[in-house]
């Protein structure tokens, strides 16, 4: 399942990357494994002298097997619980760490032999940590990753004065990076990672911890770098609004194993077939006591007037449902609750692809 | 990249971090007088033990000292310049050494290049000044040869001191712990530099001279100054053997800092 | 008191943990014990006796030296500092106990851990290489332990006192560091102190420092014995009372200067 390449946004006012070193798709994955050793500890003074001369270990495989290809201009969001394998495998996508066994082709190089190389072409966030300078001011700190990328003086200008305007820069661009909070750090982050015109950019975990507002800054910028430059964007996030508002493929990863690889469309479709009808009552139609009782639903909260029905799109429809309450109740109004990506994907991390009960909408929040 | 770029790119580096340093004058300034105040007081340890001996296995004051001042210009050299790995066990601990490896440079290159400690050349300019005394003491007679000799020496010494930071930051590829064995090596190196090597039991003589040459950081150019026989047995032309010895270091240091990069195993998920 | 035993529990439970960082130090500790103890071999070949200390003497001191670097903190740590930079402090402060208490009784199970499972073997290791000199009378060990007791105290107090200069600065570790640098020398650790110039001698001697290092090490050498000995003892007390005493006020400043930014 691939998006294609998204509209090119002609007469936008970014410009697009130049062509990468080589042809294929962006990013290119084959039965990647990652294993780490993991020593073990001996308990007592004696244990650790015996640690040091013998020291047995156990493999872990944080990546067992992942096979996916991400094309050009792609925005794919990547989500798994923590320890899932997300990071390591973006860490092999960069060079960073060397599989196990598998390959991985990024722009039809090899990462780890070419790394410098498709360093050149590609951006990273790491949300949790900076890629700044961290007591120096952003400017000095982008002016810096112009020599290091070698950014031809012209595409630097251009690229800081669209990014200053894009996430509204000038505000810090002066302040030490260890000053900055961090909605303003993951921005001068942003800028850092983009400078260079990468025809990727990986983003790990890049709304983590921000406000609302931030991270729908982040989103906004986001969503138009990759429509106006056609940078193709792999993110991972605990955030599923993150992929909801700015991905048209999800990847789901637990125990270093793809899960699932698709739209998002389709994965609702497929697996939230619950819905809940929220239905206000009409005070004066008497005190009602008790749930409610309709045919193909049940009650499963209620808050003085207002009760929640939740109804699986197998036994009736919605307007069959609203139909059997209208006519034994009085309502004053009602909504239907959309299934929410958050508890299908959790329904997948705890039970798997083929779970016949799938996740509905209830008591799951986001933000 | 041609060479020349990379050299302005390291100043260019080397400039953000001092100018980042720079933010913590008071710090700086303080670390400064420590690392000053430290090597005086060693130094001053063995003026104390002087004062109450003659000579150290026929080595005078003068002569020590001459070993002494040339292990400090060389350590302190090698520390100016390499102190970019002493960060790498905390890079790697924090996980900022995966920054590196995002970058279309090397991670030596960037290594090397993240700090340049100024700080440390106060002990240069110490260690100058106790070498000037000691070869007026002792009395050297000074020939071209014997001038290039220490020349020589006190370079090839701060290379064979600037492989044992790479290898011990290259240790830390496998474990950030015990970190602390790595600085035995180090600063155990310098101690054992300050003092003649005639005085170590014969397995460790051969040890720093064969397998981890410290040896010819200081002892076997020494030696040449001072026109002495190495109980050893080796020939005096030993003296001029510190640059090969340095470039097999610095080549030995080379393979392990890229093998140890190739083994890194990014922390985090 | 119940508190501060339990905290100090705590605190050598809490060194339990970091078994491999101990024998890392372990082997630096062994191995700089007999990088120093060579060049003492050399020495005393040229001299039979230097300043009263004999060859077995000399290294006997030189392995105490290095055996007491973690039991009475020569080289520092500056938890106290960083707590009062992350703002921590204010929590601490406000504590039904003794700030200054609980930082005592923290670092004597600090002390007892590294006396157990770094002090003795290193003492053991040097006893190996090279035969050190033991006490020859058991009442010694008595005054031994009284002297390490105060010994730890005067550490303590004066690497408090160096931690809360973050009360005053942001650079509480480099002047700290100068500090350490400092006592270092004037302790005894790097040269003995009999060993010091005639004129030099009686000052270090009388310092606090001396009572961190060199004391306890005169003590097991058994170089100051009888009414010596009970000088020497008095010597660590009276430091070890003015500095804690001296710590515990700076405590009370620091206290009121917090309690006036808090407000």
């Amino acid at each position: 399942m691939t998006a294609g390449t998204p509209d090119a946004g002609h007469g936008g006012p970014l410009g697009r990357p130049a062509p990468g070193p080589a042809g294929g798709p962006a990013v290119y994955v084959q039965d990647l494994c990652k294993s780490f050793r993991v020593f073990r500890h001996r308990p007592g003074a004696l244990g650790a002298v015996r640690s040091l001369v013998d020291r047995s270990s156990h493999e872990v495989r944080a990546v067992d097997g992942v096979s996916f290809t991400i094309q050009r201009g792609e925005m794919v969001g990547c989500v798994g619980p923590n320890g899932a394998g997300k990071s390591t495998t973006i860490k092999m996508l960069t060079g960073i760490l060397h599989p196990s066994a598998g390959r991985v082709e990024v722009l039809g190089l090899s990462p780890q032999r070419r790394r410098k190389e498709v360093a050149r072409h590609i951006g990273v966030v790491f949300g949790q940590r900076t890629q700044l300078w961290w007591d120096l001011p952003l400017i000095e700190s982008l002016d810096l990753l112009r020599y290091v990328y070698r950014v031809p003086e012209a595409t630097f200008e251009r690229n800081l004065a669209t990014f200053r305007q894009l996430l509204d820069l000038d505000l810090f661009l002066s302040t030490p990076v260890r000053q900055l909070s961090l909605g303003q750090r993951m921005r001068g982050d942003l800028a850092a990672a983009l400078l260079h015109d990468p025809e990727i950019l990986y983003l790990d975990e890049p709304t983590i911890g921000l406000d609302v507002v931030a991270k729908h800054r982040i989103r906004d910028f986001l969503r138009r770098i990759n429509r106006e430059r056609g940078v193709t964007v792999l993110l991972t996030t605990h955030d599923m609004a993150d992929v909801e508002q700015l991905c048209s493929r999800l990847l789901i990863i637990d125990q270093g194993k793809v899960l699932y690889d698709g739209g998002l469309a389709e994965i609702r479709d497929r697996l939230g077939r619950e819905r809940t009808l929220v239905v206000d009552l009409a005070e004066d139609g008497g005190a009602l006591e008790g749930p409610l009782s309709v045919p193909h639903a049940c009650e499963v909260r209620a808050d003085g007037p207002r009760r929640w029905l939740r109804f699986s799109r197998d036994d009736t429809t919605a307007a069959d449902l609203i139909t059997a309450v209208a006519s034994r109740y009085r309502l004053r109004d009602l909504t239907i609750e959309e299934p929410e990506i958050e508890a299908i994907v959790r329904r997948i991390y705890e039970a798997g692809l083929d779970s016949s009960s799938p996740a509905g909408s209830q008591g799951s929040t986001i933000e | 990249m041609p060479l020349r770029e990379y050299w302005r790119l390291y100043w260019r580096l080397v400039g953000a971090s001092a100018r980042g340093q720079m933010q913590y004058k008071a710090s700086f300034l303080l670390a400064t007088a420590g690392v000053f105040a430290a090597n005086l007081f060693d130094f001053g340890a063995l003026l104390v033990l002087y004062h109450r001996i003659p000579h150290l296995a026929g080595w005078s004051l003068g002569e020590v000292a001459l070993l002494w001042g040339m292990s400090a210009v060389s350590f302190a050299l090698a520390d100016t310049i390499a102190s970019g790995f002493d960060l790498v066990p905390a890079m790697i601990r924090q996980g900022d050494f995966d920054r590196l490896l995002t970058r279309p440079l090397g991670a030596f290159f960037q290594t090397i290049a993240a700090r340049l400690t100024l700080r440390r050349l106060g002990r240069i300019g110490q260690g100058l000044v106790i070498l000037a005394v000691a070869q007026g003491e002792v009395a050297i007679p000074w020939t071209p040869g014997k001038l290039a000799v220490l020349m020589v020496a006190l370079a090839a010494g701060a290379a064979i001191f600037f492989s044992v930071y790479i290898l011990g930051a290259a240790y830390a590829f496998w474990t950030v712990e015990g970190t602390e064995v790595v600085n035995t090596f180090t600063y155990g190196g310098t101690t054992m530099t300050s003092y003649p090597l005639d005085i170590f039991h014969g397995w460790l003589r051969r040890f720093v001279t064969f397998i981890f040459p410290l040896a010819f950081v200081n002892y076997y150019p020494a030696l040449y100054l001072l026109e002495r026989p190495d109980p050893l047995g080796l020939p005096a032309w030993a003296g001029w053997l510190s640059p090969l010895v340095a470039t097999l270091c610095c080549v030995v240091a080379a393979w392990g800092w890229s093998f140890g990069v190739r083994h890194y195993q990014s922390t985090g998920s | 008191m119940r508190v501060y035993l339990e905290i100090g529990k705590r605190a050598f439970q809490r060194e339990l943990v970091y078994r491999t960082k101990n024998l890392a130090g372990l082997f630096t500790n062994a191995c700089f014990g007999y990088l120093r103890a060579v060049p003492l071999l050399a020495a005393f070949e040229a001299r039979g006796d230097i300043a009263g200390y004999n060859l077995q003497d000399a290294l006997t001191w030189n392995w105490t030296v290095q055996a007491l670097i973690m039991v009475v903190g020569l080289w520092g740590g500056w938890e106290v500092a960083d707590t009062i930079r992350s703002g921590d402090v204010v929590s601490d402060l406000s504590k039904p106990f003794s700030f200054l208490g609980f930082w005592l009784a923290r670092d004597y199970g600090r002390a007892i851990y590294y006396l157990l499972f770094r002090a003795l073997p290193v003492v053991l290791i040097g006893q190996l290489l090279f035969g050190l000199r033991w006490p020859h009378h058991a009442i010694t060990w008595a005054a031994l332990a009284v002297s390490l007791a105060l010994a730890v105290s005067i550490g303590f107090a004066f690497r408090f006192m160096l931690n809360l200069a973050a009360f005053w600065t942001t650079d509480a570790r480099g002047v700290g560091g100068l500090g350490l640098i400092a006592s270092t020398f004037l302790s005894g650790f790097l040269i003995p102190l009999a060993f010091f110039p005639d004129w030099l001698r009686p000052v270090v001697q009388a310092l606090p420092f001396a009572g961190i290092v060199q004391t306890p090490a005169d003590v097991f050498l058994e170089r100051v014995t009888g009414w010596a000995l009970m000088g020497a003892l008095g010597q660590q007390a009276l430091w070890a009372a003015l500095l804690l005493g001296a710590a515990q006020g700076l405590v009370v400043i620091a206290t009121r200067r917090v309690v006036v930014q808090g407000g």
